[in-house]
């Protein structure tokens, strides 16, 4: 019972990292970021690129640094994608006609770009990355439970309480939930729209390279490991509410904790099935999600 | 002096064709319509009066034109990769066209197309591999798998919207992709691959030329299937019904209001086009003897809606030049690896970014730019001249009016220049009697102005005080005082006249 739950809390800190992007992004700006899985993809490929990086210059090679480090270029790897993402599709596009539709477009056109010149660059195989948290287990009862499992629930918690307080106390975070709530009043009383896009592009980009180093624990880095979160992402920003962080943690808790059991007590393949099931449960009840806070502010 | 051709629309831009007025019209109509084939229309030709016919809508032939060379070519070529190639076309403009209709016409953002289009393909081959039935009843089995996922995924259309819709339909099509890759009896051992379905065409038939034929000829006749289903939904009552209620909330209201339950009938629409995408999926499993996960991938799914992209979002005609542009990148220069895709990619952001509606729209965008620069061009043409604005033209009746400003205007900029302090001068000398050339010419000028707002010399008193009036130019109503200075000598007044008028000249542009 243990177990089922860690692994659900693995999954849902995975897919909640991706999800609060997607849904930061969307309920600030309106533009629909499709081209996640590739920000997702560079993030865990900046990772890759620094542990070859360490691997050529072992003298400062210690545990430690590695882990930091991996996790810190990876974020850093993955905001810096977003932020080109931002540049390409959100500032030329944010001010014209049919911006939702066009943004939608263009990042879907920055993924398929992205994902071939993955493939042209580091070529279709997977690439590992190192067990950050170590391969040891511990034991609670009975119960196994690996340190990375534990290690990941930690970080994507720590990262999401982090940039939760940060929106709630800074003034950016300030002028994000600004442009949530009214981009037209937002933008009259001084908040910069591209500005603040851009912030929010970056940081919803950094959660999730930190999800993309974290998943590649238990998976590997490849040209299209963007486009599975990307969905599950996308679904669960969808039920949970866009632009709601409670909401999106929940959703991304429930699911997590669907797919487990749905896998642990039946077959592996009915588990699209029952988490798509459950997110049509909730849309008919709540059509706007679980937080729902969007009522008729985007239109 | 030469005066620039103000040519006013973009008549002489149309078709036009003479009529000989002693031999009988005859319309050709499309059969049980009323629906000529041409739009032509009769007229008169308001310059030179004859009876003329223009043809409205040129459309058609390209339809005519493109279809045919899209028929033919691969049989021309006849090789058996060009062939493929073609019948790749076929298939994804079949598809691409029924998308255009639910996201088009119905206006719901579905990304589900592909789905259901796989899940056809997947629903028939493996009835067909597993019960051995043949293509037709697969066809069949397809149309009826589409309908049933259609009906499903419709159930949440109704209560979200846009976006949200678009992006639950991309989470299905997705989930539907890796449940297919887990159940082994889809294929999931071989990675999706399902083969061993009954074929239109037999295996060996199509390494010969005419297997091949008839292969292509069935996925022509799907697209041009597909094409007419477009046309009978777009064209008739449904279409216009959805028309209204399109683009926006408002437009929906306005619908609800005037009692078009557009909910109903976009629900329909979808229907029918999820019912004919599982159709194609079937086909395409008859086609090729078996069905991959190909279908599925979000990369497959990316560019077909580059290929709807690029054409033109929610046309026919978008969805097959698409189609025909990134399959024949894709295909044919496959040996620039997955270097062509970013090219796709690139064109897709190109147009997403610089164009409006991909190619199709193409047109309306360089007219309204040029419009945009006309209307720019005029504003400043204002300033300088006043005379005629050439936005006045579809106003102004008479078009010799028109000719007659023009003229005037040239003749002022012409009198204009010749203004000069010896000129005043020598009118002040000698305000009446034989002038010089260009002294003459512009008191000509300035008599021939008419009556209202003239000045004229009003004498008070003989040879002691003369004044300065303007006419009022309307029977009964006196002519007002234009100051109150007094002139002692007519020629004074005469010449303070013409210093008015001269100034006006130089005001007037």
């Amino acid at each position: 019972m243990i177990e089922l739950l860690f692994s659900a809390l693995v999954l849902a800190s995975m897919y909640g990292l991706v999800a609060i992007g997607i849904s930061l992004t969307w309920s600030s700006i309106g533009m629909l970021n499709l081209a996640q899985g590739f920000v997702f993809t560079a993030g865990g490929y900046g990772a890759y690129e620094f542990v070859q990086w360490m691997g050529k210059h072992q003298h400062i090679h210690t545990g430690n640094v590695l882990m930091v480090g991996v996790v810190l270029v990876g974020m850093l790897t993955a905001a810096l994608a977003g932020l080109f993402v931002g540049l390409l599709a959100f500032l030329p596009l944010h001010d014209r006609v049919n911006f939702p539709v066009r943004g939608l477009i263009a990042t879907l056109a920055i993924s398929v770009i992205g994902t071939q010149l993955f493939i042209i660059l580091f070529g279709p195989q997977n690439k590992p990355l190192p067990q950050l948290f170590g391969i040891k287990r511990f034991h609670i009862g009975t119960h196994g439970i690996a340190y990375g499992q534990l290690g990941t629930i930690v970080v994507a918690a720590l990262v999401m309480g982090i940039v939760t307080f940060w929106m709630r106390t800074s003034r950016r975070g300030l002028q994000m939930r600004a442009m949530m709530m009214n981009p037209i009043g937002a933008n009259m009383v001084g908040v910069s729209v591209r500005t603040t896009g851009m912030v929010t592009l970056a940081i919803s980009g950094a959660l999730s390279g930190l999800a993309s180093v974290m998943l590649a624990q238990t998976f590997f880095v490849s040209p299209r490991s963007g486009v599975s979160p990307l969905t599950v992402g996308l679904i669960i920003s969808l039920a949970g509410g866009l632009g709601s962080l409670p909401g999106t943690v929940a959703a991304s808790v429930l699911l997590g904790l669907a797919e487990a059991a749905t896998a642990r007590y039946t077959k592996q393949s009915l588990v699209p099935f029952v988490q798509f099931g459950l997110v049509i449960a909730i849309l008919a009840f709540r059509p706007r999600g679980l937080g729902g806070v969007l009522e008729d502010v985007r239109e | 002096m030469c005066v620039s051709r103000v040519s006013i629309g973009r008549r002489r831009l149309i078709p036009h064709w003479p009529v000989r007025t002693e031999s009988l019209f005859r319309r050709v109509r499309v059969p049980f319509t009323k629906r000529p084939l041409l739009r032509f229309e009769g007229r008169y030709n308001p310059k030179t009066l004859k009876r003329e016919l223009i043809l409205r809508d040129k459309k058609p032939l390209f339809w005519t034109l493109g279809l045919f060379v899209l028929l033919v070519l691969p049989v021309a070529i006849g090789q058996e990769r060009v062939f493929s190639i073609f019948g790749i076309i076929c298939f994804y403009a079949a598809v691409n066209v029924f998308w255009t209709l639910i996201i088009g016409t119905a206006g719901l953002q579905s990304f589900a197309s592909m789905a259901t289009v796989g899940v056809g393909a997947y629903g028939a081959t493996y009835l067909s591999i597993s019960r051995h039935i043949h293509w037709p009843l697969m066809l069949v089995i397809g149309t009826f798998f589409g309908a049933l996922l259609g009906f499903i995924i419709s159930i949440p259309a109704r209560r979200l919207d846009g976006m949200y819709y678009a992006l639950l339909t991309l989470g299905l099509s997705e989930f539907i992709r890796s449940y297919i890759t887990q159940d082994k009896a889809l294929g999931g051992q071989f990675n999706g691959a399902l083969f061993g379905a009954d074929r239109i065409v037999s295996e060996d038939a199509t390494h010969t030329l005419a297997g091949q034929s008839l292969n292509y000829f069935a996925a022509f006749a799907v697209l041009l299937g597909s094409l007419a289903v477009f046309r009978v939904v777009t064209g008739g009552r449904i279409g216009i019904l959805l028309r209204t209620a399109q683009s926006s909330r408002e437009d929906e209201s306005f619908a609800q209001a005037i009692g078009v339950d557009f909910q109903r009938i976009r629900m329909f629409v979808f229907l029918i086009a999820s019912a004919a995408l599982g159709f194609v999926g079937a086909f395409y499993s008859a086609y090729t003897g078996g069905t991959s996960l190909n279908l599925f991938s979000l990369d497959q799914l990316l560019l077909l809606l580059a290929m709807i992209v690029i054409g033109g979002l929610g046309k026919a005609e978008g969805a097959v030049i698409g189609t025909v542009i990134v399959v024949f990148i894709t295909q044919w220069f496959t040996a620039w690896g997955p270097w062509r895709i970013v090219f796709v990619g690139v064109m897709m952001l190109a147009s997403v970014l610089y164009t409006r509606n991909g190619l199709f729209g193409l047109r309306q965008q360089v007219i309204e730019i040029r419009e945009r620069r006309k209307a720019l061009a005029r504003s400043s043409r204002t300033t300088r001249y006043g005379a005629f604005l050439p936005e006045e033209g579809p106003e102004i009746r008479d078009k010799a009016n028109i000719s007659e400003r023009e003229f005037e205007r040239h003749i002022r900029d012409e009198l204009r220049e010749w203004i000069s302090p010896e000129i005043i001068e020598e009118h002040r000398l000698a305000p009446t009697g034989q002038h010089s050339d260009h002294l003459e010419r512009i008191l000509n000028y300035f008599r021939k102005q008419p009556i209202s707002n003239k000045y004229v010399v009003y004498c008070e008193e003989s040879f002691k005080s003369y004044r300065v009036v303007a006419l009022s130019g309307q029977p009964g109503v006196p002519p007002r005082l234009v100051d109150d200075k007094i002139y002692t000598s007519l020629d004074e007044a005469y010449h303070a006249v013409f210093l008015r008028r001269i100034n006006d000249l130089k005001s007037q542009h």
